[in-house]
């Protein structure tokens, strides 16, 4: 029977082409719009580390002012000072624990026909890669020694290893950077996150790094701290020793914690830790440490762009007009079948048997408007690349899930659309429609 | 085979009740090609569309094939009309976008056919009406009489208990109205029952039997002639 | 339009039609107020003044990469390269560019110690060219004098005498006081070292282009010992676009341990940190656009299909002597009472919307005056689109009125 129904729809949208037409491409344009948003949507509240989001924790202490929060109501920073990213390393009280901060330098290739180039770089712990796991393509990172002494050993992106060293095995190779010679030690394969969530406070959709260099060389070569740096009072003495000794924050701390015994242990951890401090005369706030895991964190940056919601919303508004519009054609094209429906009635198809036609055609035009709503989308997410250039690179591609997501939803929404006109339809008594008119 | 024992309808609107079946009955029996006849607003329309299960009626009962259709459900009612009733309208009311195959298939679809025993039956049905040799063709492209032959076909492809004909030749001219008529009365004289509502006296003098309907009612009912059925070779 | 009554109560009768083109509307019209007020709260962002003389600036960022790189020696002579090359008015260092998204901010107090009043504000460090090179204009005041410039060296504290802040800074450090008669007033930073205002400058923006304060700014006479260097050219009018390669070129061809690591004109600069503004306003531009169409679209199919199944009743009319300008004002009447309800449902969705976006998303507050506009403009597509079948059903014949279909 649903063959049936299948060439009777058929027919019946050929039989009215314009009518037809009209009805995809308003449903066409609704699923278009709000597939275009969603994606982006999707795509940056994605959870980019799902197997391990739950284990992976961010750490903030509440280092800040005595007299005022870091932000209202009573947030703590969202990043550490040196003194204390230092320090929670050192305990080693976790599984894993990495600090890390931004830096950039100048990278100075060999060989002939290449340009020097700013790096943006990672100052971290190799407990960085045990953690977040990104592919190696050659090696392996830095040991433990290289994290105590400070090593001049660097990991390189495979976009960086391919610039500098055609992509070859460059692993026991040098490299120079701020005019000293780091020894790469390993090479990432590709790697993307989108959000890069271990770094969002200088923007959650930023490029990856070029390298990944031993945290303890910002102290030992003095390597340039590029993110943000807060400070709510002065560092007490001149030069950079004071300076990394301030109550200025600008390193992110990472742990990863297998259970939630270990979880509350570690808070238990950071709580002594803190009191402690307090006995040193620093944090002067109340405790107020946090660990949030990956998509808490995420949530609590708020890494979804406003614009990007509002946009959304906007568009699914769009859909339901759009859906409106595609009721008010399908009662027109279902009461043009009154005849049809009526004879169909008069020969002895159930309410059921008409129920089932219609919604067969219903859906079939929703089919049709979910691929015209796909291309749409897709080429709204061309023309959104357009207009936003990098500030939206890799967040404004199409998935398999997304298609099927779309086909879906343009399906759901043409059933909704179409749930009352096919009522009314096979309401109709049929004789009432029989006799000439 | 058909009873109807005083059946009442009356319409509503929100301020005028018209009764335009009152207390009627009327009995048909197997074999039987029964004219009704009477002025506009008689009442004959209603009747055909209570004895055809598409309208409710009030008090009274309908006995169809023995069994009384008050209290049965839409299923069960579409089922009867479509295991039983045969129906054949004025205006054809073809469906203009399939072509006579797939028209007269429609009755059959709501049956759980085989495919091979639809072909069969859909072939025989159009050849009795003449026109197996255009079973691809669109209604469209037929003269009005013979799309009133395939909606007969349509309605015989079903193998009813009767057929329904209302004003089946209402919308033709005179030598197609006498070729369909006489194709009725082949079918009726191969056994199948036909009630059929007409406004053509002349046409009603041919059945078997002639009911007039007047205000709601069965007014007259009296044997007609027995007209000597031309059977085609 | 005298048969208002009688429309009316056909269109009670005959709802759903008439209730879906409402809706329709009402949605339509919630979508496109809010959407106008988002472009138009676009548009007053980035139509604000940064104080620049932006159309005529451009800037170079550079960096030193070699062991015994020379800041000092290497800005100076930068400098006067830069100031040197034909059609160049004026250049300066400056550690970050306005509306750059990137630089540096401290808190300036109105007088020492801790019940003081405070305002952020961004810092600019750069020497006495800088009113010349970036065009500002001083309301009061001297600006810095040559021998007033220090170097400012990474990670050390030395805070010089003097500073040049914006009107709008004086106004939020010194509420009671005209901005001008801030000059000669002592701010404080950090632990309390004091620094006097020498000038007020009349407008200058802070590099964050999201920043409430944005008009917070402060000149501050030092030059970096960095690495990283910024330069800000100013150059006569018209001529931008022929110095800037070539100053660009000069620099490049010094050799002396840095890279030129990027330039561009400041147009664009503010171009690509106002990106997402224009990027949104174009695709609601486009989602407005399509919208009236749709909802334009929706309103003839929906009138044709009730035409269609009035025919009769349209060649009844006709028979019994109603004019063609009867039936296409019967139907312009119905169309503006269908759509009129649409648009007061809109009103209130396009409130309660904006509360939504409000509430949520800190939008600014709706201005009331687009919703008469949007009315207005609704009801013109809603006649605009019932014209149509409106002149069809006019043209139906009264003969329709006898003859069967």
């Amino acid at each position: 029977m649903f063959m049936y129904y299948l060439r009777l729809a058929w027919l019946s949208i050929r039989r009215n082409p314009v009518l037809s037409t009209l009805m995809m491409a308003a449903i066409a344009l609704g699923i278009g719009a709000a597939m275009t948003t969603l994606t982006i949507n999707y795509l940056m509240s994605a959870n980019p580390i799902p197997d391990k989001s739950e284990q992976l924790f961010y750490v903030q202490l509440d280092s800040w002012d005595p007299n005022q929060p870091y932000s209202e109501p009573n947030e703590p920073p969202d990043q550490l000072t040196y003194r204390d990213a230092t320090q929670l390393k050192e305990a080693g009280a976790a599984k894993y624990q990495a600090a890390m901060s931004q830096s950039a330098a100048v990278v100075e290739p060999e060989g002939l026909g290449k340009k020097p180039f700013m790096a943006h770089l990672r100052l971290t712990h190799n407990d960085f890669f045990d953690m977040f796991e990104p592919p190696f393509l050659y090696g392996q990172p830095w040991s433990d020694e290289a994290d105590k002494q400070g090593h001049l050993s660097i990991v390189l992106s495979k976009k960086t290893n391919d610039e500098v060293f055609d992509g070859a095995n460059s692993v026991g190779q040098t490299i120079t950077l701020m005019d000293k010679q780091f020894e790469v030690v390993g090479v990432l394969d590709s790697w993307e996150l989108k959000p890069r969530f271990y770094d969002v406070t200088t923007g959650a959709f930023n490029n990856m790094e070029h390298g990944y260099v031993p945290f303890k060389l910002r102290e030992t070569i003095e390597m340039p701290n590029s993110g943000n740096t807060n400070c709510w009072k002065s560092p007490e003495g001149e030069g950079f020793a004071a300076f990394l000794q301030s109550e200025c924050i600008n390193y992110q701390f990472w742990v990863q914690l297998d259970s939630a015994a270990a979880e509350q242990d570690y808070m238990s951890f950071l709580n002594a830790y803190v009191e402690q401090q307090k006995q040193l005369g620093r944090f002067p706030r109340p405790l107020n440490n946090r660990l949030s895991d990956v998509m808490e964190w995420m949530e609590n940056q708020q890494v979804v762009d406003d614009d990007a919601q509002v946009m959304m919303y906007l568009a699914l508004m769009f859909l339901v007009v759009c859906l409106l519009n595609t009721v008010g054609l399908l009662l027109t094209k279902f009461v043009a079948k009154s005849g049809e429906i009526a004879l169909r009635r008069a020969v002895g198809a159930s309410r059921t048997d008409l129920y089932w036609q219609h919604l067969v055609e219903t859906a079939l035009i929703g089919v049709g408007g979910g691929i015209g709503g796909l291309l749409l989308a897709w080429c709204g997410l061309q023309g959104i690349k357009t207009l936003y250039g990098d500030n939206l690179a890799g967040l404004a591609e199409l998935d398999l899930t997304l298609v099927g997501i779309g086909i879906a939803l343009a399906i759901i929404s043409s059933l909704l659309a179409g749930a009352y006109p096919t009522w009314r339809a096979c309401r109709i008594p049929p004789a009432s429609q029989l006799k000439t008119q | 085979m058909l009873t109807m024992n005083n059946v009442s309808k009356v319409f509503r609107t929100d301020t005028i009740e018209t009764t335009a079946l009152q207390s009627f009955s009327l009995q048909v029996n197997e074999g039987d090609f029964v004219a009704v006849t009477g002025p506009s607003g008689s009442g004959k329309t209603t009747f055909l569309n209570i004895a055809g299960l598409l309208e409710s009626f009030e008090d009274g009962d309908y006995l169809l094939d023995g069994q009384s259709v008050k209290h049965l459900t839409d299923k069960q009612l579409s089922r009867l009309r479509n295991e039983k009733i045969g129906f054949i309208f004025q205006s054809f009311n073809l469906i203009p976008d399939l072509n006579l195959f797939d028209n007269v298939d429609v009755p059959l679809r709501y049956r759980k056919l085989s495919k091979a025993e639809r072909k069969q039956r859909i072939e025989h049905s159009l050849e009795i009406v003449g026109l197996a040799n255009r079973m691809q063709h669109l209604p469209s492209q037929l003269s009005g009489g013979q799309q009133q032959r395939v909606a007969i076909a349509r309605a015989l492809a079903g193998d009813p208990l009767f057929l329904l004909a209302d004003e089946p030749t209402g919308n033709l001219d005179s030598k197609m109205a006498d070729s369909v008529m006489s194709l009725l009365e082949d079918i009726n004289a191969n056994g199948t029952t036909i009630v059929m509502v007409t406004h053509d006296h002349a046409q009603a003098e041919r059945a078997q039997r002639h009911i007039q309907v007047l205000d709601g009612k069965v007014t007259e009912q009296h044997n007609g002639p027995v007209t000597a059925v031309p059977l085609r070779a | 339009m005298n048969h208002i009554g009688p429309i009316f109560r056909a269109l009670l009768r005959n709802k759903v039609g008439a209730v879906l083109i409402a809706l329709q509307v009402a949605v339509t019209m919630t979508i496109i107020v809010n959407a106008i007020h988002l472009i138009t709260s676009r548009d007053d962002l980035m139509s604000r003044d940064s104080g620049l003389d932006e159309s005529n600036q451009f800037y170079i960022t550079t960096i030193g990469y070699d062991q015994n790189y020379d800041a000092r020696y290497v800005t100076d002579s930068d400098l006067d390269l830069l100031r040197n090359v034909p059609g160049v008015v004026d250049a300066i260092q400056i550690n970050a560019l306005p509306m750059s998204n990137s630089g540096s901010s401290r808190t300036i107090k109105n007088a020492a110690g801790e019940d003081a009043g405070d305002a952020g504000a961004a810092v600019y460090y750069v020497d006495d060219h800088a009113v010349n090179a970036m065009g500002i204009e001083l309301l009061a005041g001297e600006n810095f004098k040559p021998t007033d410039i220090t170097w400012r060296e990474m990670n050390k504290g030395d805070w010089p005498q003097t500073v040049m802040i914006t009107a709008t800074l004086a106004t939020s450090l010194f509420p009671d006081l005209e901005p001008q008669q801030a000059v000669g007033r002592t701010l404080y930073t950090g632990d309390d070292e004091p620094m006097t205002v020498v000038a007020v400058i009349k407008q200058l923006h802070a590099p964050w282009v999201g920043w409430g304060n944005i008009e917070h700014a402060m000149l501050v006479p030092q030059k970096s010992d960095s690495v990283y260097a910024h330069y800000l050219v100013r150059t006569s009018p018209g001529s931008r676009d022929a110095v800037m390669p070539q100053a660009v070129a000069q620099m490049e061809q010094r050799d002396v341990g840095r890279m030129v690591l990027e330039h561009d004109t400041v147009n664009q600069l503010r171009s690509d940190s106002y990106r997402n503004d224009t990027a949104l306003q174009s695709i609601l531009w486009v989602i407005i656009v399509t919208l009236m169409i749709i909802t334009a679209l929706g309103i003839v199919g929906l009138i044709s299909f009730t035409i269609n199944r009035r025919r009769r009743q349209i060649g009844t009319r006709r028979a019994l002597g109603a004019s063609r300008g009867d039936i296409i004002s019967y139907f312009l009447t119905e169309n503006v009472l269908i759509t009129f309800t649409g648009v007061v449902i809109g009103c209130a969705g396009s409130v309660a919307l904006n509360m939504w976006l409000v509430s949520t998303f800190d939008l600014p507050r709706l201005n009331l005056i687009y919703l008469p506009i949007a009315m207005l403009a609704l009801l013109a597509v809603g006649l605009l689109a019932v014209y149509g079948p409106a002149l069809r059903a006019a043209h139906i014949s009264p003969a329709t009125a006898t003859r069967n279909i």
